[in-house]
């Protein structure tokens, strides 16, 4: 739930809201670079393979019409080196496919999408942020900015984002099938409050069987409000402390 | 008095999704003008639910899902114009070709470094010829030492094609790290220029003292004119953004770097489809018998003419109609 280490890219709109867009970190950064180095691998085997298939299964005659394949090896080398990263975070919304399956996206340090300069930028600059190898030096660069970019963000002036999956529905979401028992009383509760009780209740199912009802018990006493008799009654089980406790906050309305 | 955040997300859930759904539509491209207003007036209103929650829900996921779907939104309608085709007729006719004109100074340093190493190299090996076992490398030295150039033994090893994609990505490595290493304060430029013409300044001189000269020319003429300025022109890019680290001025150096940056890679990515080009006529032209060196050396000075002409002419009748004489000079 907290995630006040996490950094921030804080924008600022022209409608005078200022924006805060979690950083992703170099462990997202370095996933996201192998799930793009696994497709272009696979890329490159399975064109071999269906290159030699089609021009030549036998290796001298594929040596002999090597003229034209090595000047296509040498446009695709080029192409997976820059060509993938750059169309990819232009046309696709600042995210490569393997900054798509990690919910991650470039943009520009004023949180617009990243255009054709910026793109060729970071990208061209792949090349020193990999030196001496294997992202050395963008790894050093990302470990030592407080906004964990490398050289070619630096230069580029990009940033990397998380998008977050973010569930509404637990505010609003009624509780399986039940009654309320009487929870009219009480105070209104802190939005912190309401966090925590709803975090607790959607974890509530995977708990251990004490940890879940010790963890209920200190909420229940928490938001307090109620006689001895009635705390008796919700404590008897952890499934009628849960509803006592999403009763509660959805008492709110 | 702020209502509980359960009723905050209850009575405002609704416009969020539908905002949401148009976010979605709009990225497919599929938005009605009437859809268009509907998104920006939802957009206001999430922007003022955004300020609520960070007044009375901070930190809340609520909060933090305002965020982001404001992020989207602001990313969907303030975004930049969309580089088309007319964008990039429009760089190479005039964008490029001012740039480097306005940061002639940058490529000129850039080329005295250059010069400085080749000058270096050759001095070197001419006054003492020894030296060419510490600049030269092994395998050229080699072949030098045989009295054959090793530019005639790529060709008859691989074919033509082979050797033109194989000199493209060389020239394009050592482009990029050019201008790239200007990240380390400059420095790697520098070094990267002055390595280069220390380099072919000692091969050089090394051919003259063997009597080659004449066919290190031969090899070198067709492309060398057009190659080496698009490697000084690297350079010039490399300096800038080593310039904007070094002396960011009154912005901070990472604003500086980006600004900076965004100048210095147009010139980089200007002499791309001219890199392309140089590495064909080098790759075909240059090495083997098949052009006498009158016709290379003429090519290669008609190219480089023609280059540097594009360069600094395109475009400057358009600049000195839309801007004032004193701040067109460079």
């Amino acid at each position: 739930m907290s995630t006040a280490s996490t950094p921030q890219l804080a924008v600022a709109t022209p409608e005078r809201v200022a924006l805060s867009l979690p950083v992703a970190g170099i462990g997202y950064r370095c996933l996201a670079w192998l799930v793009d180095a696994t497709l272009l691998f696979f890329f490159w085997v399975v064109a071999y393979f269906v290159f030699t298939l089609l021009v030549s299964d036998v290796l001298g005659v594929f040596q002999g019409l090597s003229g034209l394949g090595q000047t296509l090896l040498v446009v695709g080398v080029f192409a997976t080196q820059w060509l993938y990263w750059t169309v990819g975070e232009v046309f696709f919304h600042g995210q490569t496919p393997g900054k798509k399956a990690l919910r991650i996206r470039v943009v520009r340090l004023d949180g617009a999408p990243v255009g054709l300069f910026e793109s060729a930028v970071r990208n061209l600059c792949r090349a020193v942020d990999f030196l001496p190898g294997l992202y050395a030096t963008g790894c050093i660069s990302m470990l030592m900015t407080p906004q964990h970019r490398r050289l070619g963000d630096l230069l580029a002036g990009t940033v990397l984002v998380r998008d977050e999956r973010i569930d509404l529905d637990k505010y609003t979401a009624a509780a399986p099938g039940e009654a309320s028992t009487s929870v009219a009383t009480g105070r209104t509760l802190a939005p912190e409050e309401v966090e925590l009780v709803l975090a607790f209740l959607t974890r509530a199912p995977g708990l251990q069987p004490d940890a879940r009802h010790r963890m209920g018990t200190k909420l229940v006493e928490k938001l307090g409000g109620l006689t001895d008799e009635e705390k008796a009654t919700v404590l008897a089980s952890p499934e009628a402390t849960e509803s006592y406790l999403r009763a509660r906050v959805r008492a709110e309305h | 008095m702020a209502a509980p955040l359960p009723t905050f997300v209850a009575q405002h859930r609704a416009d969020w999704d539908a905002l949401e759904a148009l976010l979605a539509r709009q990225r497919e491209g599929t938005l009605t003008l009437q859809e268009l207003r509907t998104l920006d007036s939802l957009y206001r209103r999430a922007a003022s639910d955004l300020a609520h929650a960070q007044t009375f829900y901070p930190g809340t996921d609520a909060h933090r899902f305002l965020n982001q779907l404001c992020a989207r939104a602001y990313g969907a309608i303030y975004q930049p114009p969309r580089e088309r085709w007319a964008q990039v007729r429009a760089f190479f006719l005039r964008d490029f070709p001012r740039t480097l004109r306005r940061e002639l100074r940058y490529v000129g340093a850039s080329g005295a470094l250059f010069i400085l190493g080749l000058l270096l190299g050759a001095l070197v090996v001419l006054w003492e010829p020894r030296g060419a076992e510490l600049l030269v490398p092994s395998g050229v030295r080699q072949y030098v030492a045989q009295g054959r150039m090793w530019t005639d033994d790529i060709l008859s090893v691989a074919p033509p094609d082979t050797v033109s994609s194989g000199i493209a990505t060389n020239n394009l490595t050592v482009t990029i790290l050019t201008f790239a290493l200007g990240l380390f304060y400059g420095l790697g430029t520098m070094f990267v220029l002055v390595n280069n013409g220390v380099q072919i300044g000692a091969i050089t001189a090394l051919c003259a003292r063997e009597g080659m000269a004449g066919r290190l020319l031969d090899f070198i003429a067709a492309h060398g004119p057009v190659e080496l300025s698009i490697i000084v022109i690297a350079g010039g890019a490399g300096l800038m953004v080593g310039q904007a680290l070094v002396d960011p001025g009154e912005l901070p150096r990472g604003q500086a770097l980006a600004l900076r940056g965004r100048e210095a890679v147009k010139l980089v990515l200007g002499c791309a489809p001219f890199l392309a080009c140089i590495g064909v006529v080098e790759g075909y032209v240059s090495p083997g018998d098949l052009f006498p060196t009158w016709a290379k050396t003429a090519l290669g000075l008609g190219l480089g003419g023609l280059f540097w002409a594009y360069l600094l002419r395109a475009g400057r009748a358009e600049a000195e109609a839309t801007e004032a004489p004193a701040v067109s000079a460079s």
